[in-house]
């Protein structure tokens, strides 16, 4: 008890130091306060502890990590996971057996739809694949697809909420947030965490990539579209380089001469070097975003020639680009704003998103290949649920988040496999289900984390990214 | 000591908190009985200017360590002025104070400040971060609560006011209960209607819990500081707190709703404005009776397009004749009714043309009638009880919510007491009385917590850390007090001035510890991090105060007190300027940060970067980070490029046309001190050199006082 006791103002003081110095975005860690206490990580990192936690527990298969997500919930019914039995019971109401769950939009009564969509075995492996995504379907022998995937919400803000952090109510970290605090970034002129959106806003915005109770320095950065990629990146016009280092280098003085003043306070170090990280970065930032340099045959595979798939294209192109330059952890919504949401015309809407979003994932599965980053890198594909095997409106699909499809390819996974399954009309998962806690534990797994260990102190608990759940999905690993 | 030897005892002590530590299920040191400490005897009395110095030069002579000599006469008013009403102190003022080299001139300085009305400013943010503060629902839509502000207000007034802490308690938990003639008691019990909430939810019984869970959590939190969410899904591994105690708080909650519509005019006002009214609905009663009969049918389409979303038990709860209303089902309803309630702007934005016409005509007409009208009641939100009898509440395994197992009575936690609260249903009022129970025991100078606890807090928004280091967790796990004797004694003060905060904040102030200089010698290896205060601990400011500051630095900050939140300028290509309706007034958008909207999805910019908690949870201490972001903001945003402008006019507007005179006028609005001479001379070899880079002296001067605004000097509380 006495130790523990002696010890206690210690820890909080290490904490707190983590804390301030960080491992995300502008954050001084790896350069500055901790170089070599990272080198002692292992024997650190050897016993679970409070607080903080730095460094993978486990030789890591993946390096960075690039999440699709098809955001408003993309029907797995008419891409991954055929359903003979719904295409013959299509048109009646759900047999009872099937239970009737309640749904947001109250439609469990309607009667079963089947699916407009041929479908082909793909690969070596034979996954099925519908005719909505032709060039994914090439890289078949590539995706793990998870079949069996199920998630608490029933609406938009929830599942998305829960899909990045875990709950459906706001305020925890979000998994990418998580990986920060984990591992800290090898690119320190750059976020560790980046989330590329389309035109739209992310349901629920930010807290999606919040670092809820853990410290700020761990969110995710929204790069944006136009004009500087990160907030106040450039001053104003009219400001140039040299008077911009001028006014650096006398408030570096000025900051100097303070921290002479009050010894032995490492925070006034750190504020010197942000802004010297500051400055670095108004010119890696845009370098990391800029595709003109990008080959021409480069720009044609992730379909930047094509007004359908430009967007989601160039968002897919960037994501390799930042993965390139040490990048830990890329969101990259497709129809943000709920663009896959289709209560009605699942046949015009899919068809836009399938089109928008298949040539590009192709590409950037072909691109990473080719540059021997696929190995290093973990893609995910999926939305916040799936769709139901009753009708809404006569066309479209109700939100179903008790059985969907998602898949993971590259780094540390064994592709060409279907895990799991839903049952006969893709209602619920039955088999191997996956909760979404088991992602997660999975994709911290393939980053060399256990997620068990990765803990940070909260309001008198370890609290992890997985709750109190979550069991890594071995089937998937290679 | 080196990050090695920091990083082998964190993995030391890492492990053994891997097991119940000794001790665990004991009864933390906080729920010990309140006893007055006895003040020690120190060897170096002359340094003891009230017992708070007693307690900490003790532990320093224990130690082997002395006191850091007092601070200058311009870094303690400073500290002070930042401290207290989270401001500069004026040059002028800095001058006439250094003059005065009395002891009780620094004592009258502390009065003034107390009584000024930015204490109430400056300490109601620390309160609202506890609170978890917001001004709009979460979730998707995330809608505005439209008098949540009124909230905020009531805090500010509260504090500047010096209500007694006892008497606040009572009033954010049952102030409707125990005060139900004053408005302003009802405002209060908004402390528990700043639950995130979701306008689309289905499961209301899922979402009623949720919300009970929060209230528990926060109320729990902030007054007794322990972690009772932790035994929300099983009994507290290391607090003696069981799953039924958690339940059995919860109970005191079982009937709560949301109350978003309490008058705020009282007695002849009231009355006024109801004689008015009747007037005015009299005179438009026909014109008024034709508009609801446009608005009817599509009123009743979107009232049934959302009763039919709901699942079968709702809708037979909202459907069913009151009077066979089960509490629960009581609940379910009033949670059920806004959405029954479609607003008149969905109503007539779906309109057909023609209707719409006829509606618009009509209004118009209404319009006539207008110089009649009383004016919108002003209006607050709060909660209250759903009826005198409550819903039954029921421990859930694993939190879940309809996991219903047995059932519990609402019941102080039993680490406390075995006494069973006496609840009666108040007189006058459907309400249970079970919140008022609660709130009295909460209240009791007999309970051991609270005092305790929010005299640590006290102390930690004053220090930068807590006596006890951790404010909102009190148990085994949290930190323990460097200076136990000085917390109780402390608390034992508090409540023997009848809960005074502002003679709480006096005490701290006029210590010698609090005077300390925050600069000094190399730390000594037995602390380097300062725990028994050998010198004062100096902090980073919140973002909310280096906006203030800084445009007090500008001379353009806007001292109105109180109303409407403001929404001043983004970040230019922030994300979501569509859901910030920029505040259209200049001078408005200017005024302090406690009035800046608090918007769910999306924090302000400028304080998020610099650590503002994210408003979904209480908060009892920020984050401090120090990151690239916070300097770019400070360096490229277009605000901050507006203030350094402005500083820099008032700067030059009282200097001569001399360099040095300008750069002693920035330096003493920025830093509340004149610059040394090495550093004139720096800063006009600066100024000099900037002008021929950036093109003329104004610009250097404005680059100069740009820089000061991003010093440390300016943005820590030294």
């Amino acid at each position: 008890m006495t130790q523990r006791r002696t010890h206690i103002p210690l820890l909080s003081t290490r904490r707190e130091l983590l804390a301030r110095s960080g491992g995300g975005f502008g954050a001084l860690a790896l350069s500055y306060l901790l170089t070599r206490d990272a080198l002692t990580s292992r024997t650190a990192d050897a016993a679970p502890r409070r607080g903080v936690h730095r460094g993978p527990h486990f030789r890591p298969r993946a390096r960075s990590v690039i999440w699709l997500f098809m955001e408003g919930g993309p029907s797995h019914l008419d891409i991954f996971d055929p359903k003979p039995a719904l295409e013959k019971l299509a048109g009646q109401p759900m047999p009872a057996s099937f239970g009737k769950p309640i749904t947001a939009m109250g439609t469990a009564s309607n009667a079963l739809m089947g699916t407009k969509r041929s479908w082909k075995q793909h690969g070596k492996s034979g996954l099925w694949v519908s005719d909505w995504y032709p060039h994914v379907a090439k890289h078949a022998d590539d995706l793990a697809l998870i079949r069996s995937c199920w998630a608490d919400g029933l609406n938009h803000v929830g599942s998305v909420c829960q899909m990045n952090t875990g709950s459906i109510l706001a305020g925890r970290p979000s998994l990418g947030a998580w990986a920060t605090y984990g591992l800290g970034s090898t690119n320190e002129n750059l976020p560790a965490f980046v989330v590329l959106a389309d035109d739209r806003e992310v349901v629920g915005g930010s807290k999606n990539w919040g670092a809820g109770f853990i410290p700020a320095t761990y969110q995710g950065t929204l790069l944006r579209g136009e004009g500087t990629p990160i907030l106040d990146l450039a001053p104003p016009g009219g400001v140039s380089q040299k008077a911009q280092r001028s006014k650096l280098d006398y408030l570096a003085d000025l900051n100097r001469r303070h921290a002479a003043a009050h010894r032995g306070d490492s925070e006034l170090e750190a504020r010197i070097q942000s802004y010297e990280l500051a400055y670095r970065m108004q010119a890696a930032a845009p370098e990391a975003v800029d595709l003109v340099g990008e080959s021409e045959p480069t720009q044609a595979l992730y379909g930047l020639d094509d007004p359908t798939t430009r967007r989601f294209g160039a968002n897919c192109l960037l994501a390799r680009r930042l993965v390139e330059r040490g990048v830990l952890f890329v969101q990259c919504y497709c129809g943000s704003g709920s663009g896959w949401d289709a209560h009605a015309d699942m046949e015009g809407n899919h068809s836009k998103w399938c089109r928008a979003s298949d040539k590009p994932i192709a590409g950037l599965l072909a691109d990473l290949k080719a540059r021997g980053l696929l190995d290093s890198t973990l893609v995910i594909w999926g939305g916040e649920f799936g769709r139901t095997p009753f009708n809404e409106k006569g066309s479209g699909r109700d939100h179903n988040p008790w059985g969907f499809t998602m898949w993971l390819a590259g780094a540390g996974v064994r592709g060409g496999q279907v895990i799991g399954s839903t049952d006969e009309i893709g209602l619920r998962a039955v088999e191997r289900p996956v909760h979404v806690h088991d992602l997660h534990a999975t994709i911290l797994h393939l980053l060399g984390m256990d997620h068990l260990r990765l803990t940070y102190f909260h309001n008198g608990r370890n609290e992890r990214a997985t709750v109190n759940a979550g069991e890594v999905v071995r089937e998937a690993l290679g | 000591m080196s990050a090695v030897d920091i990083a082998c005892i964190w993995a030391l002590a890492g492990s053994s908190l891997l097991t119940a530590p000794p001790g665990a299920k004991e009864r933390p040191w906080s729920l010990a009985p309140l006893v007055r400490p006895a003040v020690p005897e120190v060897r170096n009395r002359s340094w003891i200017r009230n017992p708070i110095d007693a307690f900490v030069l003790a532990k320093l002579e224990d130690s082997g360590l002395t006191p850091s000599p007092e601070a200058s006469r311009s870094e303690l008013l400073r500290r002070a002025y930042l401290d207290l009403a989270g401001l500069l102190p004026e040059p002028a003022d800095v001058e006439t104070f250094a003059a005065d080299d009395s002891s009780e001139g620094f004592e009258r300085r502390v009065d003034r400040l107390l009584a000024s009305p930015q204490y109430g400013e400056r300490w109601a943010r620390h309160w609202l971060d506890l609170a978890r503060y917001a001004e709009s629902e979460g979730f998707k839509s995330d809608e505005t609560r439209p008098n949540a502000w009124r909230y905020r207000d009531y805090v500010i007034r509260s504090l500047n006011s010096d209500k007694p802490y006892d008497r606040f308690v009572r009033e954010q938990i049952a102030g409707d209960e125990l005060w139900p003639e004053d408005p302003e008691a009802h405002v209060a019990t908004a402390f528990n209607r700043h639950y995130p909430d979701e306008s689309n939810a289905r499961n209301l019984l899922q979402r009623r819990q949720e919300i009970l869970n929060d209230i528990t959590d926060t109320t729990a939190q902030v007054f007794t500081g322990l972690t009772f969410g932790c035994a929300r899904c099983h009994d507290h591994k290391y607090d003696p707190i069981t799953q039924e105690d958690y339940y059995r708080l919860q109970a005191f909650f079982a009937n709560v709703r949301a109350v978003d519509d309490i008058p705020l005019l009282r007695d002849e006002e009231l009355r006024r404005h109801r004689a008015k009214m009747a007037i005015w609905e009299e005179k438009t009663a026909s014109i008024r009776a034709q508009m609801a009969a446009i608005e009817e049918p599509r009123r009743k389409d979107l009232a049934k397009d959302n009763f039919d979303r709901f699942p079968e038990e709702i809708q037979n709860a909202i459907s069913k004749p009151a009077s066979d209303r089960t509490p629960i089902e009581w609940q379910m309803y009033y949670k059920a009714l806004p959405y029954l309630n479609p607003d008149l702007g969905s109503i007539v934005g779906g309109l057909k043309e023609e209707a719409k016409k006829r509606w618009q005509a009509l209004s118009d007409q209404r319009s006539n009638f207008a110089e009649l009208h009383p004016g919108v009641m002003p209006i607050g939100t709060g909660i209250g009880d759903g009826g005198r009898v409550a819903p039954k509440t029921y421990v859930l395994p694993g939190g879940l919510y309809n996991a219903a197992d047995r059932e519990v009575d609402p019941g102080f936690p039993s680490a406390y007491s075995s006494e069973a609260p006496r609840i009666f249903p108040p007189p006058g009022i459907e309400s249970s009385g079970r919140r008022t129970a609660l709130a009295n025991w909460l209240a009791d100078a007999r309970n051991p917590t609270t005092a305790r606890v929010i005299a640590n807090r006290v102390w930690h928004y004053h220090f930068g850390r807590g006596i006890a280091g951790s404010p909102n967790d009190l148990g085994h796990l949290g930190d323990r007090p460097t200076h136990p004797g000085l917390l109780d004694w402390l608390a034992t003060e508090l409540v023997s001035s009848g809960w005074s905060l502002k003679r709480l904040h006096r005490l701290i102030l006029t210590s010698s510890v609090y005077r300390q200089s925050s600069m000094g010698s190399t730390p000594p290896a037995s602390d380097p991090e300062n725990m028994l205060l050998w010198r004062f601990p100096r902090f980073r400011l919140e973002g909310e105060v280096i906006r203030d500051i800084a445009m007090q630095a500008a001379g353009i900050l806007n001292l109105e007190a109180g109303g409407p939140s403001i929404l001043p300028e983004l970040p230019q290509g922030t994300d979501g300027h569509a859901r910030w309706s920029l505040t259209t007034d200049s001078f408005e958008r200017r005024r302090r940060s406690i009035y800046v909207f608090v918007k769910r999805n999306l924090r302000y910019p400028f304080f998020e970067a610099f650590d503002m908690p994210d408003t979904h949870e209480t908060c009892g201490r920020r984050n401090v980070t120090t990151t690239a972001p916070q300097a770019l903001l400070l360096l490229n945003d277009a605000l901050t490029l507006e203030w350094a402008a402005a500083f820099a006019s008032r700067a030059r507007a009282a200097a001569t046309e001399s360099l040095e005179s300008q750069v002693e006028e920035s330096y003493r609005i920025a830093y509340a001190r004149r610059p040394g001479a090495e550093e004139k001379a720096e800063a006009a070899a600066f100024l000099k050199r900037q002008a021929e880079i950036a093109g003329g002296a104004q610009k250097a001067l404005v680059d100069l006082c740009h820089v000061l605004l991003n010093s440390s000097e300016f943005i820590y509380r030294n």
